[in-house]
């Protein structure tokens, strides 16, 4: 009641009226009700002022029930007996006779033949001791008992204390020679104050947690990996090895974007999806290597090796989640990121020459993000989405994989698009209407638009069922036909790294038991095999000298922990530069945010030499 | 033992001597009596009572009339017939004035802004302008400093002259003056402002509920003001800490030598250490005589025994093997944690050597644990002592009944929470004090109840043996303070002076004084030897709930409610260290044994080591304490030595063993 204490607060008469109805004095006179309230207001304050000293007293933080009784018996006045703290929840009745009330919490009625024939219940455990060491020659030992090393508050400390740190205690130690130099002692203390150097070593236990957990998630067991997310999600001290396994992350999603590898892509974000989970790790200081990390498996042009038959739709659906839930909680005025990574999307979406697979993942992203940044972001580009597909579908270009993400897309837009338009049109627009606002894609707004509101108006009158709900996807789509184009692959070095090892075959991915991630693939088997090689102005920039240096770190990274990471290039935030045009728009995102190592990621060259392409029909 | 300590002494006294009593005071209560007799309808024994002591109905009038003078006199304190809507006016003419004034002066003159916004408020209040009291309230609450809306809340509670009867803060602030201390110069700046504008209502104020205490030198700043301020009637004037404090150790009986022989023969290569021991500053003390000590007989003390010898033999010999702690060296925590307690645990002590805990709960039980491997075990029957030879060496270990050890012992008889407890020197006995008024006292070889205190009729808070034993001090919700013997049903000592709650209590440990810390925020040293309150100190800004002495006695640290911890010098009074970083209400302190550290735990779940050596060495001591303006306050955050957390575990009691080792305890409240 300290420093929010408002003046006066009292009961307003008319509760004073109510409860003297309630114990038969009708018709109390207003001034009399209003002098009532007041006085039994500052009567109940003395009241309460007394229970809390008891509180105090009690070393406990919450008021009871038991301490109004006692501050009443300290005044001198009868407690109310009976009614005791159940659970805060106090449902009591008054009994009145012989002069006396008595309040009591009512019970119901026992059989007793059952409680003779039940076997006596347990009884609660007695109070016990129990020492452990709370702190050896001042040093907090990590024990159970005691709480986790470092709490969020602190970790965040750490990280922003800038300011000076004695020097280590190597000034400390030294003879103290004479007690008169005590004074001029401490000065010299004082002016050889350094900050300490960072030094992250690991413990050889933490190196062994750090291997066993980074190797079980890139891993095939699908048991020891649930564990290991299970530690990372939950395990609290891990601060210490954040800055590995997000380095473990970003570079892992490097090399496996490079590699289309979509197995391993979609583990390491399951990984990152852990850690964003842990409420005990201060993660603000690694999205710099976090956020570009994720962004790659939403926007990159392409993640698998076959985009036509692999899902790779569901690892950009959920990074879109993740970019979401970074929004979310570490979004601020400062950092702005849901801004940046809203602009970057919604260019992505305007853009007219990125891949249709970036669109997607860019509309996947803005649609995570909320009703007020599609509306803002997604629905003014609808137009220009629309004209995309239109030339897709329509266009000369034969081309099954654009087909297919643009059947995506129409999902996509599906998804997340009725519930933002029912509150910005009402049911009066017609077709055209949605036409003229959203081009190409103006009728199967419309038609997803009024289906929202008919399936909202079945739900309120189930007579009102006038027609069957048209299906809202439009199968206007050419058979699709047979391209092959094939491109002189660039040889990708063979090196023994965990990322590059492709044993958790493709096919796993289909089995995970992961909920959030729609498992099946959506092509069906027998599916063409589209390779699709864009015009692009400039020459492929994934050379093997390039990418050489990348892969070198890795395999370093494997070797010994504790130098690499820390000289690792990944630390490099620089947000600015636009998008270069001759980029395509994934690597031009990735490089904005991360412009760390160069964009040597973005190989668009399918290693694979596909043989054959079928065409067939999009499965919806 | 012959304790006679009750003559000549001016305590209060609670039992009218019936044999020789003065018969003016007699009247008194025979008046009391029939007036009680007249309360509750008892016709009949009135009259026979008024009959037999021949006293009139005049008497009578007479002694009623005088108890409503008194309480109007009491209440018409507040009687003027200004003009209502003028306070608010003079106060805002006062701020202004204030903060017209040069900075210097401007942090001194604006303390006196609170005690004029209450006294206007009750003014106000008791003048019937209830409307006028309330705006007045809700327009300046605000600019009172923040450690005040406690007590501001408790007075917006009262709205109208019927209230203001039987308040205990407004009794508080109606009979006593608020005491300020400022310079001379802001003060003649004050005078002559309030002079030269002719407010009369303010002068009133001032002249009837302040008491300005002016001193030469330069004005305080700011962070000394707040140092001192907060208590619940401002500051203390200059001459409450005139009187001179014994602060000084008792000079120790000698020990038996011989142990040290034969220490000196077992650990004869661990020469160089031993030389390090001896110089150590605490034990060398206790050979020479301190010029701040005591006479000896100052209080009479319990003599010491055989067994008495032994135990302190013991101690030496392990204060021999105590770990020297520094900001280099911080000690070990070992933690005791009370699992399953259902948050039912409210008060801890561990006895001096550090091989008994005793816990007290909400439902009245006390439960004492050993902590070394011995179990605790019962005296056997009288009949089974009989036999057993008297002579035999280990008689003590005789006399004990095997059948019983256990790790626990319960003693069951409060009926209502144990706020306190205490266990002897000597191992003997325990006390607690309870919510139901009682302390009692348990024997720890039969573990029983052998005596049952009652004198404060209300909640005990707090109960202390003496560091030799024997005496004991409470204190309680009554406002008093109480010092017992074990011997003795009644109390020795009573020590009323705190305006509110005495909270909590501690024994010098010389003995012969007495540290009380109270909810009127200010904690009071008293005098063993006449009941005299000889320190008065504030600075905490909420209820006062341990206290401590340092090792050498100089020192006395105090935590409370507002989660900050101070330590006096109780030489002068003044304030030395503010140590704050507590975020919940500080329970217990503890000095090491050497006095280099201060460890505190309370509320927050966190123990935390202050550096005492530093607060020492950087203590000005030779500045002229009576000038208010040279006491400094160390509140640097570099005094923090380390901060330990627990999981969820509130700490109620702290303590160092012989070799300075922290134990901590405290009951485990599982996370909702």
């Amino acid at each position: 009641m300290a420093s929010e204490s408002r003046f006066g607060s009292i009961l307003s008469s008319e509760s004073i009226k109510v409860i003297s109805e309630s114990i038969g004095i009708s018709g109390l006179a207003d001034e009399a009700a209003s002098f009532l309230s007041e006085d039994i207001s500052y009567r109940l304050k003395l009241i309460v002022q007394e229970a809390e000293k008891l509180r105090q007293h009690g070393r406990r933080t919450k008021l009871t029930c038991l301490d109004f009784d006692q501050a009443l018996q300290i005044k001198n006045v009868e407690p109310i007996y009976g009614h005791t703290n159940k659970d805060g929840y106090i449902p009591f009745r008054h009994a009145s006779g012989g002069g006396r009330e008595i309040f009591f919490t009512e019970e119901k009625e026992v059989d007793l033949h059952a409680v003779v024939a039940d076997p006596l219940p347990k009884i609660p455990n007695d109070v016990t001791l129990k020492a452990h060491w709370l702190s050896i020659d001042g040093v907090q030992p990590a024990l159970p008992e005691n709480p986790p090393p470092a709490t969020k508050d602190l970790q965040k400390q750490e990280i922003l204390d800038t300011s000076l740190k004695s020097g280590g205690n190597r000034q400390l130690k030294r003879p103290h020679l004479d007690a008169n130099k005590h004074k001029h002692h401490n000065k010299h203390k004082e002016a050889v104050m350094l900050k300490n150097l960072a030094t992250h070593e690991l413990s050889v236990e933490q190196q062994y947690y750090y291997k066993e957990i980074t190797e079980s998630c890139v891993g095939p067991d699908e048991q020891k990996r649930s564990e290991a997310l299970q530690s990372l999600q939950f395990d609290p001290g891990l601060h210490q090895m954040l800055p590995r396994f997000v380095a473990f992350a970003s570079e892992g999603v490097k090399i496996n974007a490079v590699q289309n590898n979509l197995a391993l892509l979609i583990y390491l974000m399951r990984m990152v999806k852990s850690l964003l989970d842990n409420q005990t790790i201060y993660l603000d200081k690694y999205l710099h290597d976090l956020l570009p990390t994720v962004m790659t498996c939403v926007v990159s042009r392409q993640l698998c090796l076959r985009p036509d038959m692999d899902n790779h739709w569901a690892l950009r659906d959920f990074a879109a989640r993740l970019v979401a839930q970074i929004c979310r909680n570490y979004s601020n005025n400062t950092n702005n990121i849901q801004a940046r990574v809203t602009k970057k999307f919604s260019k992505a979406i305007q853009s007219e020459n990125v891949a249709l697979a970036t669109q997607y993942g860019a509309l996947a992203g803005l649609g995570e993000l909320g009703p007020e940044v599609i509306k803002s972001c997604l629905l003014p580009y609808i137009c220009i989405l629309g004209d995309r597909i239109k030339s897709v579908n329509e266009g000369t270009a034969l081309n099954s994989v654009d087909k297919i993400a643009a059947e995506h897309i129409k999902r996509q837009l599906l998804k997340y698009l009725p519930a933002v338009l029912k509150t910005f049109h009402n049911s009066t627009e017609t077709v055209d209407e949605f036409n003229v606002a959203y081009g190409y894609l103006g009728p199967m707004m419309f038609s997803m638009f009024s289906q929202k509101e008919k399936s909202l108006a079945a739900t309120t009158s189930a007579v009102h069922q006038l027609a069957v709900p048209r299906s809202t996807l439009q199968l206007t789509q050419r058979p699709p036909q047979i391209v092959i184009q094939q491109q002189p692959s660039t040889p990708v070095p063979l090196i023994s790294s965990p990322f590059l090892n492709p044993s958790p075959g493709l096919s796993s991915i289909n089995t995970r038991p992961l909920s959030s991630l729609p498992s099946t693939p959506t092509g069906v088997p027998g599916q063409k095999f589209v390779i699709v090689s864009q015009t692009r102005p400039s020459t492929p920039i994934g050379t093997p000298t390039q990418a050489a240096p990348l892969v070198k770190l890795v395999t370093t990274q494997q070797s010994s922990l504790t130098t690499s990471i820390s000289a690792g290039p990944q630390k490099i935030v620089v947000i600015q530069g636009g998008p270069k045009p001759e980029d395509s728009v994934g690597g031009g995102i990735r490089t904005t945010l991360l412009s760390g190592p160069p964009a040597t990621t973005f190989v668009q060259q399918p290693s694979t030499t596909t043989s054959s392409n079928i065409s067939g029909n999009d499965t919806l | 033992m012959a304790v006679n300590i009750s003559e000549g002494s001016m305590i209060i006294k609670t039992e009218p001597d019936s044999d020789d009593s003065i018969p003016k005071s007699d009247k008194q209560t025979l008046l009391a009596v029939l007036q009680f007799l007249k309360k509750h309808n008892l016709k009949e024994t009135e009259h026979l009572l008024k009959q037999e002591a021949k006293v009139t109905d005049d008497d009578l009038k007479t002694e009623d009339d005088k108890k409503t003078e008194v309480s109007q006199a009491l209440a018409a304190v507040y009687k003027s017939d200004d003009d209502p809507s003028l306070y608010e006016d003079l106060y805002r003419d006062l701020k202004n004035f204030i903060d017209s004034c040069l900075d210097v002066h401007k942090v001194e003159l604006s303390t006196i802004l609170y005690p004029i916004f209450v006294h206007m408020y009750l003014e106000l209040v008791y003048n019937d302008h209830e409307w006028n009291a309330a705006a007045f309230y809700s327009k300046f609450w605000q600019d009172q400093e923040e450690h005040r809306h406690e007590d501001l809340a408790k007075l917006s509670s009262v709205r109208s002259k019927e209230h203001m009867s039987g308040n205990q803060l407004l009794e508080n602030f109606k009979t006593s003056k608020f005491v300020l201390r400022m310079s001379r110069d802001s003060y003649t700046h004050l005078k002559r402002h309030l002079q030269e504008k002719r407010l009369s209502p303010l002068l009133t104020i001032i002249q009837d509920h302040l008491f300005i205490d002016v001193f030469d030198g330069v004005p305080r700043t700011q962070q000394q003001i707040l140092a001192t301020s907060g208590g619940l009637l401002g500051e203390v004037d200059k001459d409450a800490n005139k009187a001179k404090v014994f602060y000084g150790l008792l000079k120790e009986p000698d020990l038996n030598i011989q142990f040290d022989d034969e220490e000196e023969a077992a650990e004869g290569e661990e020469k160089p250490k031993k030389k390090k021991s001896k110089k150590d500053p605490l034990l060398m003390k206790k050979s020479k005589n301190d010029p701040n000590a005591p006479p000896l007989t100052r209080i009479p003390l319990p003599e010491l025994k055989d067994q008495d010898h032994r135990e302190r033999a013991i101690a030496y010999r392990e204060a021999k093997k105590r770990v020297k702690l520094d900001h280099n060296h911080l000690p070990s925590i070992c933690f005791y944690t009370f699992l399953n307690s259902y948050q039912g645990v409210t008060s801890v002590d561990i006895s001096d050597d550090t091989s008994l805990l005793a816990a007290g709960f909400t439902d009245g039980n006390v439960r004492v644990w050993s902590l070394t491997p011995s179990k605790l075990r019962e005296m056997k029957k009288p009949d089974d002592l009989d036999i057993i030879d008297k002579e035999a060496d280990d008689v003590m270990e005789r006399i004990f009944d095997d059948r019983s050890a256990s790790d626990n012992k319960l003693l069951v008889g409060h009926h209502g929470a144990v706020y306190a407890l205490s266990i002897s020197p000597d191992r003997a006995y325990l006390l607690s004090s309870s919510d139901d008024g009682s302390i009692r006292l348990w024997s720890l070889l039969v573990w029983t109840n052998l005596v049952c205190y009652k004198g404060h009729n209300y909640p005990v808070w707090d109960v202390k043996f003496s560091p030799y034993g024997y005496y004991f001090v409470s204190a309680g919700q009554d406002r008093t303070a109480r010092v017992w013997a074990t011997d003795h049903y009644q109390p020795l000592r009573i020590f009323a002076g705190h305006l509110a709650d005495v909270d909590c209590c501690q024994f010098h440990p010389n003995s012969n004084y007495v540290a009380t810390g109270s909810s009127d925020k200010t904690v009071r040293l008293w005098d063993m030897l006449n009941g005299s309150c000889v320190r008065i100190m504030t600075g905490h800004k909420s209820t006062v709930h341990c206290l401590q002495f340092s090792p050498d006695g100089r020192y006395l640290a105090g935590g409370g409610a507002d989660n900050v911890v101070v330590v006096w010098d109780l030489s002068t009074g003044a304030a030395v260290a503010q140590l704050k970083g507590h975020t919940g209400i500080v329970y217990s302190v503890c000095f090491s044994r050497d006095g280099a550290m201060l460890a505190t735990g309370g509320l927050d779940d966190s123990i935390r080591l202050w550096d005492m050596q530093k607060i020492l060495a950087e203590q000005d001591t030779e500045a002229d304490t009576s000038i208010p303006s040279n006491v400094t306050v160390n509140d640097s955050p570099s005094l923090l030595l380390g901060t330990y957390l627990t999981k969820n575990s509130t700490i109620l009691g702290l303590h160092f063993t012989r070799r300075n080792l922290l134990i901590g305890c405290g009951p485990y409240a599982a996370p909702t």
